[in-house]
Protein backbone atom coordinates (compact mmCIF):
# COMPACT_ATOMS: atom_id res chain seq x y z
CA UNK A 1 0.00 0.00 0.00
CA UNK A 2 1.41 3.75 -0.90
CA UNK A 3 1.14 6.05 1.40
CA UNK A 4 -1.17 8.05 -0.84
CA UNK A 5 -3.43 5.04 -0.48
CA UNK A 6 -3.34 4.89 3.02
CA UNK A 7 -3.90 9.18 3.45
CA UNK A 8 -7.20 8.28 1.52
CA UNK A 9 -8.17 5.80 3.78
CA UNK A 10 -7.83 8.15 6.69
CA UNK A 11 -9.77 10.64 4.48
CA UNK A 12 -12.47 8.49 3.86
CA UNK A 13 -12.71 7.41 7.90
CA UNK A 14 -13.42 11.46 8.87
CA UNK A 15 -15.03 12.01 5.14
CA UNK A 16 -18.33 14.07 6.09
CA UNK A 17 -21.60 11.99 5.69
CA UNK A 18 -25.03 12.79 3.64
CA UNK A 19 -26.61 13.27 7.63
CA UNK A 20 -23.98 15.62 8.92
CA UNK A 21 -26.74 18.80 8.97
CA UNK A 22 -29.38 17.53 10.02
CA UNK A 23 -26.56 15.76 12.83
CA UNK A 24 -24.99 19.76 12.97
CA UNK A 25 -28.02 21.10 13.57
CA UNK A 26 -29.34 18.66 16.62
CA UNK A 27 -26.41 18.72 18.13
CA UNK A 28 -26.76 23.02 17.47
CA UNK A 29 -30.07 22.91 19.52
CA UNK A 30 -28.35 20.76 22.39
CA UNK A 31 -25.64 23.20 22.25
CA UNK A 32 -28.41 25.89 22.35
CA UNK A 33 -29.91 24.38 25.44
CA UNK A 34 -26.91 24.35 27.14
CA UNK A 35 -26.79 28.09 27.29
CA UNK A 36 -27.22 30.12 30.27
CA UNK A 37 -29.53 33.06 31.12
CA UNK A 38 -26.91 36.02 30.74
CA UNK A 39 -26.25 37.36 34.28
CA UNK A 40 -25.95 41.49 33.65
CA UNK A 41 -28.90 41.99 31.86
CA UNK A 42 -32.60 41.61 32.55
CA UNK A 43 -33.75 37.64 31.67
CA UNK A 44 -35.13 38.65 28.09
CA UNK A 45 -35.34 35.68 25.91
CA UNK A 46 -33.40 36.55 22.73
CA UNK A 47 -35.04 34.83 20.26
CA UNK A 48 -37.92 37.38 21.12
CA UNK A 49 -36.10 40.00 20.33
CA UNK A 50 -36.53 41.70 16.68
CA UNK A 51 -33.47 42.09 15.03
CA UNK A 52 -33.68 45.71 14.70
CA UNK A 53 -33.76 46.41 18.73
CA UNK A 54 -30.50 43.99 18.85
CA UNK A 55 -28.87 46.72 16.15
CA UNK A 56 -30.03 49.84 17.91
CA UNK A 57 -28.44 49.00 21.14
CA UNK A 58 -25.11 47.38 19.87
CA UNK A 59 -25.15 50.13 17.26
CA UNK A 60 -25.10 52.73 20.40
CA UNK A 61 -22.52 50.81 22.35
CA UNK A 62 -20.42 50.48 19.31
CA UNK A 63 -20.43 54.16 18.00
CA UNK A 64 -19.73 54.85 22.17
CA UNK A 65 -16.98 52.04 22.67
CA UNK A 66 -15.15 51.49 19.84
CA UNK A 67 -11.59 52.58 19.27
CA UNK A 68 -11.14 53.42 15.67
CA UNK A 69 -7.53 53.76 14.21
CA UNK A 70 -6.65 57.24 13.28
CA UNK A 71 -9.54 58.92 14.79
CA UNK A 72 -7.78 59.59 18.25
CA UNK A 73 -10.20 59.31 21.15
CA UNK A 74 -12.84 61.11 19.48
CA UNK A 75 -13.73 57.34 17.64
CA UNK A 76 -14.70 56.98 14.25
CA UNK A 77 -15.71 59.53 11.91
CA UNK A 78 -19.17 60.52 12.00
CA UNK A 79 -19.45 59.56 8.13
CA UNK A 80 -17.53 55.92 8.46
CA UNK A 81 -20.31 55.54 11.55
CA UNK A 82 -22.93 56.15 9.30
CA UNK A 83 -22.33 53.38 6.69
CA UNK A 84 -21.55 50.88 9.66
CA UNK A 85 -25.10 51.91 10.76
CA UNK A 86 -26.79 51.62 7.59
CA UNK A 87 -25.21 48.61 6.28
CA UNK A 88 -26.09 46.92 10.11
CA UNK A 89 -29.54 48.26 9.73
CA UNK A 90 -29.72 46.76 5.47
CA UNK A 91 -29.10 43.48 7.25
CA UNK A 92 -31.21 43.45 10.35
CA UNK A 93 -34.76 42.36 9.48
CA UNK A 94 -38.23 43.10 11.68
CA UNK A 95 -40.17 40.77 13.01
CA UNK A 96 -42.54 38.37 11.50
CA UNK A 97 -40.86 38.16 7.94
CA UNK A 98 -39.03 35.74 6.19
CA UNK A 99 -35.15 36.08 5.56
CA UNK A 100 -33.60 34.52 2.55
CA UNK A 101 -29.92 34.66 1.78
CA UNK A 102 -27.91 32.61 -0.85
CA UNK A 103 -24.03 33.08 -0.57
CA UNK A 104 -21.79 31.65 -3.71
CA UNK A 105 -18.53 31.22 -4.08
CA UNK A 106 -15.84 28.91 -5.19
CA UNK A 107 -13.30 26.88 -2.54
CA UNK A 108 -10.62 24.56 -3.52
CA UNK A 109 -11.59 25.00 -7.07
CA UNK A 110 -15.52 23.46 -6.51
CA UNK A 111 -18.47 25.96 -6.84
CA UNK A 112 -20.43 26.46 -3.12
CA UNK A 113 -22.93 27.76 -2.08
CA UNK A 114 -25.74 28.16 1.01
CA UNK A 115 -29.35 29.22 0.37
CA UNK A 116 -31.33 29.99 3.50
CA UNK A 117 -34.56 31.06 4.37
CA UNK A 118 -35.60 31.86 7.78
CA UNK A 119 -38.70 33.47 10.19
CA UNK A 120 -37.27 36.16 12.40
CA UNK A 121 -39.99 35.38 14.94
CA UNK A 122 -40.36 32.22 16.74
CA UNK A 123 -40.82 29.63 16.45
CA UNK A 124 -37.90 30.55 13.49
CA UNK A 125 -38.30 28.07 11.72
CA UNK A 126 -35.86 27.47 8.94
CA UNK A 127 -35.04 25.30 5.93
CA UNK A 128 -31.63 25.76 4.21
CA UNK A 129 -29.84 24.42 0.75
CA UNK A 130 -25.76 23.75 0.70
CA UNK A 131 -23.70 22.97 -2.06
CA UNK A 132 -19.66 22.24 -0.58
CA UNK A 133 -16.49 21.24 -1.40
CA UNK A 134 -17.07 17.76 0.23
CA UNK A 135 -21.13 17.62 0.93
CA UNK A 136 -23.91 19.27 -0.49
CA UNK A 137 -27.74 18.92 1.31
CA UNK A 138 -31.03 20.10 1.86
CA UNK A 139 -32.42 20.29 5.60
CA UNK A 140 -34.90 22.57 7.68
CA UNK A 141 -36.63 22.69 10.91
CA UNK A 142 -39.71 23.60 12.28
CA UNK A 143 -39.38 23.77 15.55
CA UNK A 144 -40.67 20.67 16.34
CA UNK A 145 -39.29 18.27 13.76
CA UNK A 146 -36.10 18.51 11.88
CA UNK A 147 -36.26 17.39 8.29
CA UNK A 148 -33.28 16.28 5.86
CA UNK A 149 -34.29 15.89 2.14
CA UNK A 150 -31.71 12.64 1.07
CA UNK A 151 -31.93 13.62 -2.92
CA UNK A 152 -30.68 10.00 -3.82
CA UNK A 153 -33.34 8.47 -2.11
CA UNK A 154 -36.20 11.03 -2.89
CA UNK A 155 -36.84 10.67 1.09
CA UNK A 156 -36.95 13.62 3.72
CA UNK A 157 -36.13 11.85 6.75
CA UNK A 158 -37.73 13.61 10.01
CA UNK A 159 -36.28 13.34 12.79
CA UNK A 160 -38.14 15.07 16.24
CA UNK A 161 -37.00 18.42 17.76
CA UNK A 162 -36.31 18.82 21.01
CA UNK A 163 -36.56 22.71 20.83
CA UNK A 164 -36.88 25.33 17.85
CA UNK A 165 -33.69 26.66 16.47
CA UNK A 166 -32.15 30.38 16.87
CA UNK A 167 -32.08 32.86 14.98
CA UNK A 168 -28.92 32.57 13.05
CA UNK A 169 -28.48 32.91 8.94
CA UNK A 170 -25.46 32.25 7.00
CA UNK A 171 -24.01 36.67 7.44
CA UNK A 172 -25.23 36.40 11.21
CA UNK A 173 -21.84 36.96 12.00
CA UNK A 174 -21.17 39.67 9.74
CA UNK A 175 -24.43 41.07 11.41
CA UNK A 176 -22.67 40.66 14.63
CA UNK A 177 -19.56 41.83 14.14
CA UNK A 178 -21.02 45.40 12.95
CA UNK A 179 -23.43 45.04 15.51
CA UNK A 180 -20.78 45.19 18.58
CA UNK A 181 -18.51 47.51 17.30
CA UNK A 182 -14.34 46.85 16.07
CA UNK A 183 -15.69 46.73 12.50
CA UNK A 184 -13.41 49.42 9.99
CA UNK A 185 -14.66 51.21 7.22
CA UNK A 186 -11.44 50.73 5.16
CA UNK A 187 -12.78 52.85 2.11
CA UNK A 188 -14.25 51.75 -1.29
CA UNK A 189 -13.74 49.88 -3.53
CA UNK A 190 -15.42 48.36 -7.27
CA UNK A 191 -15.97 44.68 -7.67
CA UNK A 192 -17.63 43.50 -10.83
CA UNK A 193 -18.45 46.92 -11.73
CA UNK A 194 -20.08 47.71 -8.23
CA UNK A 195 -19.29 50.02 -5.85
CA UNK A 196 -18.56 49.03 -2.70
CA UNK A 197 -18.00 50.26 0.46
CA UNK A 198 -14.99 48.12 2.43
CA UNK A 199 -15.36 47.32 5.87
CA UNK A 200 -12.81 45.05 8.04
CA UNK A 201 -14.13 43.09 10.72
CA UNK A 202 -12.67 42.21 13.61
CA UNK A 203 -12.83 38.43 12.92
CA UNK A 204 -10.85 39.17 9.89
CA UNK A 205 -13.16 39.01 7.37
CA UNK A 206 -13.91 41.94 5.04
CA UNK A 207 -17.39 42.70 4.14
CA UNK A 208 -18.44 44.94 1.40
CA UNK A 209 -21.80 46.83 0.89
CA UNK A 210 -23.65 48.20 -2.12
CA UNK A 211 -22.97 51.96 -1.42
CA UNK A 212 -26.25 52.82 -3.33
CA UNK A 213 -28.66 50.58 -0.83
CA UNK A 214 -25.99 48.97 1.71
CA UNK A 215 -27.02 45.38 1.16
CA UNK A 216 -24.17 43.13 1.35
CA UNK A 217 -22.47 41.82 -1.55
CA UNK A 218 -19.35 39.95 -0.77
CA UNK A 219 -17.76 38.48 2.27
CA UNK A 220 -13.94 37.97 1.96
CA UNK A 221 -13.18 34.99 4.93
CA UNK A 222 -9.60 34.12 5.59
CA UNK A 223 -8.86 30.46 5.75
CA UNK A 224 -6.64 28.56 8.14
CA UNK A 225 -3.86 28.40 5.15
CA UNK A 226 -3.80 31.57 4.71
CA UNK A 227 -6.10 32.21 1.22
CA UNK A 228 -8.96 34.13 1.38
CA UNK A 229 -12.10 32.55 -0.18
CA UNK A 230 -14.92 35.18 -1.42
CA UNK A 231 -18.23 34.63 -1.39
CA UNK A 232 -21.14 36.27 -3.05
CA UNK A 233 -24.06 37.42 -1.05
CA UNK A 234 -26.57 36.47 -4.39
CA UNK A 235 -29.43 37.68 -1.82
CA UNK A 236 -30.33 38.86 0.85
CA UNK A 237 -34.08 39.89 1.13
CA UNK A 238 -36.68 39.91 3.27
CA UNK A 239 -39.93 37.81 2.34
CA UNK A 240 -43.55 37.92 3.74
CA UNK A 241 -45.26 35.53 5.88
CA UNK A 242 -47.49 34.38 3.16
CA UNK A 243 -48.67 30.66 2.76
CA UNK A 244 -46.53 31.01 -0.24
CA UNK A 245 -43.82 32.49 1.44
CA UNK A 246 -43.86 30.05 3.99
CA UNK A 247 -43.91 26.56 1.57
CA UNK A 248 -40.03 28.03 1.09
CA UNK A 249 -39.27 27.19 4.81
CA UNK A 250 -40.89 23.45 4.31
CA UNK A 251 -38.53 20.69 2.88
CA UNK A 252 -41.55 18.46 2.55
CA UNK A 253 -43.59 20.88 0.67
CA UNK A 254 -40.67 21.34 -1.76
CA UNK A 255 -40.30 17.69 -2.03
CA UNK A 256 -44.00 16.99 -2.33
CA UNK A 257 -43.46 13.89 -4.06
CA UNK A 258 -40.42 12.43 -1.81
CA UNK A 259 -40.82 9.61 0.58
CA UNK A 260 -41.13 10.59 4.29
CA UNK A 261 -39.16 8.67 6.84
CA UNK A 262 -39.54 9.12 10.94
CA UNK A 263 -36.64 8.44 12.93
CA UNK A 264 -35.77 8.60 16.61
CA UNK A 265 -33.23 11.48 17.31
CA UNK A 266 -29.83 11.07 16.54
CA UNK A 267 -28.76 12.62 19.91
CA UNK A 268 -29.67 11.36 22.91
CA UNK B 1 -11.35 48.13 23.51
CA UNK B 2 -11.54 44.39 24.90
CA UNK B 3 -10.34 42.65 22.28
CA UNK B 4 -7.45 44.40 22.07
CA UNK B 5 -6.85 44.00 25.63
CA UNK B 6 -6.70 39.93 24.88
CA UNK B 7 -4.65 40.67 22.03
CA UNK B 8 -1.94 42.76 23.81
CA UNK B 9 -1.08 40.38 26.29
CA UNK B 10 -0.56 37.64 23.34
CA UNK B 11 1.37 39.94 20.86
CA UNK B 12 5.09 39.09 21.34
CA UNK B 13 4.68 35.82 19.25
CA UNK B 14 2.70 35.60 16.02
CA UNK B 15 1.16 31.66 16.90
CA UNK B 16 -0.98 33.86 19.28
CA UNK B 17 -3.06 36.13 16.65
CA UNK B 18 -5.65 33.95 17.37
CA UNK B 19 -8.37 34.54 14.94
CA UNK B 20 -11.14 32.85 17.14
CA UNK B 21 -10.48 35.63 19.81
CA UNK B 22 -13.49 37.93 18.66
CA UNK B 23 -15.72 35.04 18.96
CA UNK B 24 -14.48 33.98 22.48
CA UNK B 25 -15.19 37.38 23.62
CA UNK B 26 -18.73 37.84 22.27
CA UNK B 27 -19.55 34.10 24.04
CA UNK B 28 -18.27 35.09 27.24
CA UNK B 29 -20.90 37.97 27.14
CA UNK B 30 -23.37 36.15 25.70
CA UNK B 31 -23.23 32.36 25.55
CA UNK B 32 -25.66 32.58 22.06
CA UNK B 33 -22.21 33.81 20.38
CA UNK B 34 -21.11 30.37 21.09
CA UNK B 35 -22.99 29.07 17.80
CA UNK B 36 -20.63 31.49 15.87
CA UNK B 37 -17.53 29.25 17.32
CA UNK B 38 -19.69 25.42 16.87
CA UNK B 39 -20.16 26.67 12.75
CA UNK B 40 -16.99 27.10 12.29
CA UNK B 41 -15.60 24.00 13.82
CA UNK B 42 -18.21 21.11 14.07
CA UNK B 43 -16.81 19.39 10.61
CA UNK B 44 -13.29 19.38 12.35
CA UNK B 45 -14.52 18.48 15.49
CA UNK B 46 -16.35 15.65 13.82
CA UNK B 47 -13.74 15.19 11.85
CA UNK B 48 -11.30 14.52 14.49
CA UNK B 49 -14.03 12.21 16.54
CA UNK B 50 -14.30 9.88 13.23
CA UNK B 51 -11.14 9.37 12.61
CA UNK B 52 -10.75 8.28 16.48
CA UNK B 53 -13.94 6.78 17.04
CA UNK B 54 -15.23 3.86 15.10
CA UNK B 55 -18.72 4.04 16.05
CA UNK B 56 -20.77 6.64 14.61
CA UNK B 57 -23.35 6.90 17.30
CA UNK B 58 -20.09 7.53 19.55
CA UNK B 59 -18.82 9.73 17.39
CA UNK B 60 -22.07 11.82 17.71
CA UNK B 61 -22.36 11.96 21.09
CA UNK B 62 -18.81 12.63 21.72
CA UNK B 63 -18.86 15.93 19.09
CA UNK B 64 -21.89 17.12 21.44
CA UNK B 65 -20.33 16.19 24.90
CA UNK B 66 -17.31 18.55 23.37
CA UNK B 67 -19.10 21.22 22.11
CA UNK B 68 -21.22 21.53 25.42
CA UNK B 69 -18.48 21.63 26.97
CA UNK B 70 -16.63 24.29 25.27
CA UNK B 71 -20.10 26.15 25.95
CA UNK B 72 -19.70 25.45 29.65
CA UNK B 73 -15.80 26.16 30.03
CA UNK B 74 -15.48 28.63 28.30
CA UNK B 75 -15.23 31.23 30.87
CA UNK B 76 -12.00 29.27 31.75
CA UNK B 77 -10.46 29.74 28.77
CA UNK B 78 -7.51 32.31 29.41
CA UNK B 79 -6.06 32.70 25.71
CA UNK B 80 -3.18 31.30 26.57
CA UNK B 81 -3.40 28.94 23.70
CA UNK B 82 -5.56 29.26 20.54
CA UNK B 83 -9.02 28.47 20.97
CA UNK B 84 -8.79 25.78 18.40
CA UNK B 85 -6.07 24.11 20.77
CA UNK B 86 -8.38 24.31 23.75
CA UNK B 87 -11.26 22.79 21.52
CA UNK B 88 -8.96 20.00 20.35
CA UNK B 89 -7.77 19.15 23.59
CA UNK B 90 -11.29 19.09 25.38
CA UNK B 91 -12.15 16.65 22.22
CA UNK B 92 -8.91 14.70 22.67
CA UNK B 93 -10.31 14.02 26.41
CA UNK B 94 -13.92 13.19 25.67
CA UNK B 95 -12.20 10.57 23.13
CA UNK B 96 -10.00 9.17 25.35
CA UNK B 97 -13.09 9.00 28.05
CA UNK B 98 -14.91 6.76 25.69
CA UNK B 99 -11.62 4.75 24.79
CA UNK B 100 -11.72 3.97 28.49
CA UNK B 101 -15.37 2.42 28.71
CA UNK B 102 -16.08 -1.04 27.50
CA UNK B 103 -18.28 -1.20 24.81
CA UNK B 104 -19.60 -3.49 22.47
CA UNK B 105 -19.37 -1.57 18.95
CA UNK B 106 -21.91 -1.99 16.25
CA UNK B 107 -21.42 -2.46 12.78
CA UNK B 108 -20.68 1.36 11.72
CA UNK B 109 -23.39 1.33 8.99
CA UNK B 110 -23.57 4.64 8.55
CA UNK B 111 -20.36 5.02 7.54
CA UNK B 112 -21.16 3.02 4.39
CA UNK B 113 -25.13 3.14 3.43
CA UNK B 114 -24.49 5.12 0.12
CA UNK B 115 -21.96 2.49 -1.42
CA UNK B 116 -22.84 1.08 -4.82
CA UNK B 117 -23.58 -2.24 -3.64
CA UNK B 118 -23.77 -4.48 -0.91
CA UNK B 119 -20.25 -6.03 -1.41
CA UNK B 120 -18.31 -2.69 -1.86
CA UNK B 121 -20.29 -2.04 1.54
CA UNK B 122 -18.92 -5.08 3.00
CA UNK B 123 -15.23 -4.44 2.09
CA UNK B 124 -15.30 -0.86 2.75
CA UNK B 125 -16.94 -1.51 5.94
CA UNK B 126 -13.79 -4.13 6.49
CA UNK B 127 -11.49 -1.77 5.40
CA UNK B 128 -12.75 0.63 7.53
CA UNK B 129 -12.53 -1.65 10.67
CA UNK B 130 -8.90 -2.89 10.04
CA UNK B 131 -7.92 0.57 9.86
CA UNK B 132 -9.88 1.99 12.82
CA UNK B 133 -8.36 -1.03 14.64
CA UNK B 134 -4.62 -0.08 13.39
CA UNK B 135 -4.98 3.49 14.71
CA UNK B 136 -6.00 2.40 17.96
CA UNK B 137 -3.00 0.33 18.24
CA UNK B 138 -0.93 3.77 18.37
CA UNK B 139 0.06 5.47 21.07
CA UNK B 140 -2.41 8.31 22.51
CA UNK B 141 0.14 10.65 21.27
CA UNK B 142 -0.30 9.40 18.01
CA UNK B 143 -3.71 9.19 17.44
CA UNK B 144 -4.36 12.49 18.22
CA UNK B 145 -1.89 13.82 15.90
CA UNK B 146 -3.09 11.66 13.32
CA UNK B 147 -7.08 12.78 13.80
CA UNK B 148 -5.41 16.51 13.66
CA UNK B 149 -4.06 16.35 10.14
CA UNK B 150 -6.79 13.46 8.57
CA UNK B 151 -9.75 14.34 10.63
CA UNK B 152 -9.91 17.80 11.68
CA UNK B 153 -7.61 18.48 8.08
CA UNK B 154 -5.07 20.81 9.97
CA UNK B 155 -2.33 21.44 7.86
CA UNK B 156 1.12 21.24 9.56
CA UNK B 157 1.91 24.67 10.86
CA UNK B 158 -1.85 24.40 12.74
CA UNK B 159 -0.85 21.10 14.35
CA UNK B 160 2.81 22.47 15.22
CA UNK B 161 0.74 25.57 17.15
CA UNK B 162 -1.75 23.05 18.97
CA UNK B 163 1.14 20.86 19.99
CA UNK B 164 3.93 23.04 21.01
CA UNK B 165 5.91 21.66 18.07
CA UNK B 166 7.77 23.13 14.97
CA UNK B 167 5.87 22.59 11.69
CA UNK B 168 8.54 20.58 10.74
CA UNK B 169 8.84 18.25 13.36
CA UNK B 170 5.30 17.73 13.31
CA UNK B 171 6.18 16.79 9.64
CA UNK B 172 8.26 14.26 10.62
CA UNK B 173 6.55 12.58 13.23
CA UNK B 174 3.53 11.88 10.76
CA UNK B 175 5.61 10.75 8.81
CA UNK B 176 6.85 8.21 11.05
CA UNK B 177 3.41 7.45 12.12
CA UNK B 178 2.29 6.59 8.86
CA UNK B 179 4.83 4.73 8.01
CA UNK B 180 4.19 2.89 11.22
CA UNK B 181 0.43 2.31 10.00
CA UNK B 182 1.68 1.40 6.45
CA UNK B 183 3.76 -1.02 7.43
CA UNK B 184 0.51 -2.73 9.55
CA UNK B 185 -2.48 -2.03 7.18
CA UNK B 186 -2.34 -4.13 4.36
CA UNK B 187 -4.11 -3.57 1.27
CA UNK B 188 -6.83 -5.19 0.89
CA UNK B 189 -6.54 -7.56 -2.01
Amino acid sequence: MTTEELERDLEMLAAPREADELLRMAIRERVGEQMPVRRKRRQRPWIGVSWAGIAAAAIAAAVLAVGWPGGGSAGPSAADAAIVRHALQAMTAPANVIVHVKETGVQKGTPISVEWWQQTSPPHALRMIKKGVDQQGEAGNDGTTAYEYDAATNTVIETPSSSAPTLVDPIETVRDQLARGGAQVAGKATIDGTAVYKIELPTGAIAYFDTTDYRPTYIDNPQDDGSVVRTRVETYEELSTSPADEQLLSVTAQHPDARVHTRSAPVK
Amino acid sequence: MVVNALGETQAPRARDADPDVALVIAAREEPRRFLALYDRYFDRVLGYVRLRVRDEATCEDVTSVVFTTALAQIGRFRGDGSFAGWLFQIARNAVRDVHRRPTLEPLPLDATRFEPDAEERFLAHERAARLHAEIGLLRAEQQHLLALRYGAGLGFNEIGELVGASPGTVRVRMHRIIEELRRRYPHDD
